[in-house]
């Protein structure tokens, strides 16, 4: 279910959410942000370990609960994204978007 | 100096809580303030110690990154954000290594360009200052460029907590000469070679150098580094057994150990991990102490003495300035 969204901030596009990941990941993986494509994969093109991706989505939870109440990813949806462009449509269906 | 109080995570460890409540009774008479995390229900009143209430304990071998997810009232995440909130000034823990990790990493954060924490385990060395391996299990799998950093780090620890002025540091690997190794190792020596590094970078060494003076610091990835670890305490374990045996096997061997006993047991003291305090997690943003699982009450004074000297010298600040992206 779509999370409740605040009113004070507009929705997040399709590409903000892109950005928004991409910015988080190069900062937890010490990398630059253009290097990181919507097809990359998590393991076998960022090197991202399990721990890299919990840093990311505890980020992303961070972030977006303070434009979404209680914005939530939930653990058991955490196998299912492989990939970046996995991750962002992800975000966006919970967003409501 | 005054320091906030180090948060020791009474419900971590196979001997929690009443060793560790034991161990932490004693630090906070010989070292100074200590606060335990845990039910303060299952920690009596006895101890005379501040308590922060945890309702939830992450089991030893539960999931690491979930279970910190998952349990945010356990010890382990709320010894963390004690050091995050500034309500203690390390952390000190037994319990499951992967979930102290985690919190560490999830709630104190990195220090930038730190691209992976690792856990730095103190050697002993007969005789000498013990050698920091590292990484010794946080990472199985690691990059050229990480390994470069542990270097950093593992060199600032050495001459902060060991006082040794200019760190030898090796990087293991099957044969001194610079090809041999695996593609990690092969790709690693020339960064290291080029690297700032607090320290001097001696080339690769053996498994054999690792409890010598030959070397301050060796470096390797997460899963070499607790292959090896493990298999050093598993050797000097099986050596102390069969030396045991000896002395018990003859009048005249147990007359013989009488004799030299006084002159062993400060070295099996020197060579038992529970005198070194456990590891210690570098690259987090605070100071973060991982005991063994078995540890005693001893075990713990030393792990809260190594923290409090970590943040007395000021360790993080210290790596902070020494690893280069």
């Amino acid at each position: 279910m779509p999370a409740e969204t605040h009113v004070e901030q507009g929705p997040l596009d399709r590409n903000s959410v892109f950005e928004l990941i991409r910015d988080r990941l190069a900062d937890i993986l010490e990398i630059e942000p253009s290097v990181i494509k919507e097809g990359d994969s998590f393991v076998d093109d960022l090197d991202a370990d399990s721990l890299a991706l919990i840093e990311l989505v505890e980020a992303l939870e961070e972030e977006l609960g303070e434009r979404s109440v209680g914005f939530h990813i939930d653990d058991e949806d955490l196998a299912d994204l492989k990939t970046v462009r996995d991750a962002v449509d992800y975000v966006v269906a919970r967003l409501g978007g | 100096m005054s320091r906030l109080p180090i948060a020791v995570d009474a419900m971590g460890g196979d001997k929690a809580p009443d060793e560790i409540v034991q161990g932490a009774m004693r630090a906070a008479a010989e070292i100074g303030d200590v606060v335990l995390v845990g039910r303060p229900e299952a920690l009596g009143t006895d101890h005379g110690l501040d308590v922060i209430p945890a309702s939830e304990v992450i089991a030893m071998d539960a999931d690491p990154g979930s279970s910190v997810r998952r349990m945010k009232d356990s010890s382990l995440v709320r010894a963390a954000e004690a050091v995050r909130d500034g309500k203690a000034s390390a952390m000190v823990s037994a319990g499951n290594t992967g979930a102290t990790m985690a919190s560490a990493l999830l709630r104190m954060g990195r220090i930038k360009s730190v691209a992976r924490p690792a856990i730095a385990t103190p050697i002993p060395v007969p005789a000498g200052s013990p050698t920091v391996l590292l990484d010794a299990g946080a990472n199985a799998e690691c990059q050229a460029q990480w390994l470069v950093q542990f270097a950093q780090m593992g060199a600032v620890l050495a001459r902060e907590r060991y006082g040794v002025a200019r760190p030898k540091v090796g990087l293991l690997s099957i044969g001194e000469e610079a090809n041999k190794g695996n593609p990690l190792v092969k790709e690693t020596y020339p960064l290291l070679a080029e690297a700032e590094l607090d320290g001097e970078f001696i080339g690769n060494v053996e498994g054999r150098d690792i409890m010598t003076d030959d070397v301050d610091v060796v470096v390797t990835d997460g899963f070499t580094g607790n292959v090896a670890l493990k298999t050093l305490e598993g050797g000097l374990k099986a050596v102390v057994n069969a030396l045991f045996g000896v002395f018990g096997a003859s009048d005249e061997a147990k007359a013989a150990a009488e004799v030299l006993m006084p002159h062993l047991l400060p070295l099996y003291a020197q060579l038992d991990p529970d005198s070194h305090g456990g590891a210690m997690l570098l690259g987090v943003d605070g100071v973060c102490i991982i005991s063994h699982g078995s540890s005693s009450a001893t075990a713990v004074v030393n792990a809260v003495r190594v923290a409090a000297e970590m943040v007395d010298h000021g360790v993080v600040d210290k790596l902070r300035t020494a690893v280069t992206a």
